[in-house]
């Protein structure tokens, strides 16, 4: 889940990565006299979650008197087409210099990445394609608790030591707040000291339960519902509702309806040993979409047993088209329960699509 | 047979749950069927003493070593602890652990990998299905009606669509040597150049089937490492970019691992792409 720039910035107050004063507000009226501790001049950054807020609209700079004015036209905005809900009210800070600092996962190489720039504020897959020898690069063990000093030399190469502390802490804040992705853009140099500008903090799904987070932000409420089922649900824009088992085998299923001309509605993986109960929930959500004409139910495997599948749908006796294509224990009594109501049973998953998609409007 | 045969003993960690308890019983079925010696004893702290289908049952991996013989390890341990279980079976000497378990915590997987390589150990997964080596080993939960002996090794991020791919080799008569399930989380333990390695040395293996998905780059890198005949296919050609397909790894991020690239970047390096499962056996067959 992705966090706002409030919201990290708290945390990294308390890992001692130094960020400027400021306030939330979610209305103009609740910029009080706190606003006079920070200079003559203000920020005002609209708590939305998009990328390139700044050149979309959503940062204003303006001196303290016109502060209420400037915040209610903030409020006024959609950036990206997201409206405006809270605005970070921070100092504005004499910026001396800008530099880029993001630690992330390696895939291929299994550790955390930490990459630096001497040049921040940019669009750092911009920098990566243009100039690549701008971006120091180097790769940690995830059994350091700590970025060892060669390390930092090499990353910082002959950039201000200074940053040395406050990278480091952002590397902690990584491992404890069980991130993804943790950013600094800009991390910037003041006359008082170092500063985190902007801060970016991805969590992990899988250990939001020990990050304090009940909950995830970033679905849709039907989502959420998908979640408590304890299903992966994605949803799309097309006319065929799909539910499959297994990540793979559904998002296959999907790549053949687009193979065939069609499009998929949604993305739901009802997971392994799915019984009759788990089957009617995913039928009924799907069906709930608007716009979904027909549903794909694709289901394989050892755990999974047809027969509570075929009751599962039936259960369910939602209103659209339903193709089936069962293969697994208890096939057979799967098939007859479903045949005796009249449902569409296909033997391969390329007849169960082309079928769909001949029935989908486009 | 390239994470064991038929002498291989196994234990299970996190034996007395419903999914634990019920692949115990799965395994040591086809154990018998193969006449091999399967799940030997099972692991849940604070459980010692019970049975699980008559599997002893340990409150530690040491003192289930201390009673029995055992090199690999199949886990069933639930998220939270299971970067623990991992640690746990590599501090004890294992050779093999294979984490059936989803939903861990991505710095929990990537620390329990990283130690385990320090003790020596491999783990395949986490998220992942196992291996089976059909007529000799079977480590985690796939079905075993769909797969019949060979010489075709198969690789993959899925489970299910494993399953699906197996199957339509099986109909066409096209048996398997070891059908490996690496998992689909964006850390993993045994990587694609990995079982690659392993399906060079195995002199069963003649070909190789290569299941991949957005996200990532694995793919590519397996796929260019081996000489053996290989045949991929890439789940996802219409999975929108930002969005989470199920798998914590199949997401298209930042212009990286979009399955257009990934195939292109396939194709250009002369590696054969199957437009959809159906098709493999046939491409396979044009190979041979």
């Amino acid at each position: 889940m992705k966090l706002l720039e409030f919201e990290a910035k708290e945390i990294f107050k308390k890992s001692g990565i130094p960020v400027g004063i400021g306030f939330v507000i979610t209305n103009p009226d609740e910029i009080d006299d706190r606003i006079n501790y920070m200079g003559g001049e203000v920020v005002l950054k609209a708590q939305v979650d998009v990328g390139g807020r700044g050149k979309a609209g959503g940062v204003i700079i303006t001196d303290v008197k016109s502060a209420r004015e400037n915040a209610a036209l903030l409020f006024s905005r959609e950036i990206k087409g997201i409206p405006v809900e809270k605005i970070l009210v921070e100092e504005k800070l004499p910026i001396e210099n800008e530099y880029y600092v993001s630690i992330t996962l390696d895939r291929a190489k299994k550790e955390p990445v930490i990459l630096f720039s001497a040049t921040g504020g940019v669009d750092i897959e911009q920098t990566a394609r243009e100039n690549p020898d701008a971006l120091q690069r180097v790769w940690i063990a995830p059994v350091l608790h700590d970025i060892p000093p060669f390390m930092m030399r090499r990353l910082l190469n002959g950039v201000p030591k200074e940053l040395g502390p406050v990278i480091n802490s952002l590397y902690r804040v990584y491992c404890e707040s069980d991130a993804l992705l943790a950013e600094i853009n800009p991390l910037v140099t003041t006359p008082k000291g170092v500063y985190a500008a902007d801060a970016k903090l991805i969590v992990d799904d899988n250990a939001l339960y020990r990050q304090g987070i009940e909950v995830n932000r970033d679905l849709t409420d039907r989502e959420r519902r998908a979640e408590k089922f304890g299903f992966s649900y994605v949803e799309l824009d097309g006319s065929i509702g799909v539910i499959g088992n297994g990540a793979g085998l559904t998002m296959s299923t999907l790549d053949l309806i687009s193979h065939y001309g069609g499009k998929a509605a949604n993305f739901l993986d009802v997971g392994g040993g799915a019984g009759e109960d788990r089957v009617c929930n995913a039928v009924k959500l799907v069906s709930e979409m608007p716009g979904v004409d027909v549903i794909i139910v694709n289901l394989l495997g050892g755990i999974t047993r047809c027969d509570e599948v075929a009751r599962g749908i039936v259960k369910a006796g939602i209103s659209q088209k339903v193709a089936v294509r069962l293969a697994g224990t208890n096939e057979a009594e799967g098939r007859e329960i479903l045949k005796k109501q009249g449902y569409m049973m296909l033997d391969t998953m390329d007849d169960v699509v082309k079928y769909a998609v001949s029935e989908a409007s486009l | 047979m390239i994470y064991g045969d038929k002498s291989t003993k196994v234990i299970v960690q996190g034996a007395t749950g419903n999914q634990g308890a019920f692949h115990i019983d799965l395994m040591n079925r086809y154990a018998e069927e193969v006449g091999g010696f399967g799940v030997v004893a099972g692991v849940t702290p604070g459980k010692g003493g019970q049975e699980v289908h008559s599997v002893p049952v340990y409150n530690s991996v040491r003192e289930a070593l201390l009673e029995h013989d055992a090199s690999t390890s199949v886990l069933f341990v639930p998220g939270s602890a299971a970067g623990d279980s991992v640690m746990e079976a590599a501090y004890n000497g294992l050779e093999l652990v294979v984490a059936i378990t989803e939903h861990i915590p991505v710095h929990d997987a990537m620390k329990a990998i990283s130690y385990a390589r320090l003790e020596g150990c491999s783990v395949i997964g986490p998220n992942c299905p196992g291996t089976l080596s059909p007529g000799e080993l079977k480590l985690g939960i796939m079905p075993v009606n769909l797969s019949v002996p060979g010489n075709v090794g198969v690789i993959s991020r899925s489970g299910t669509l494993t399953y699906e791919v197996v199957n339509e080799l099986t109909r066409a008569g096209i048996g398997q040597s070891t059908i490996v399930g690496i998992g689909g989380d964006p850390i993993i333990g045994q990587t694609f150049v990995d079982v690659l390695e392993r399906f060079e040395q195995d002199s069963q293996t003649k070909a190789v089937v290569l299941i991949g998905e957005v996200g990532g780059n694995l793919e590519e890198e397996g796929a260019s490492y081996t000489d053996l005949p290989i045949v991929t296919y890439i789940a996802g050609v219409s999975a929108p970019p930002e969005k989470r397909m199920g798998h914590a790894g199949a997401i298209v991020a930042g212009g990286e691992g979009d399955a257009a690239s990934k195939i292109r970047r396939l194709e250009a390096a002369g590696i054969t792409v199957a437009d959809k499962p159906s098709d493999i056996p046939r491409l396979l067959e044009e190979m041979l």
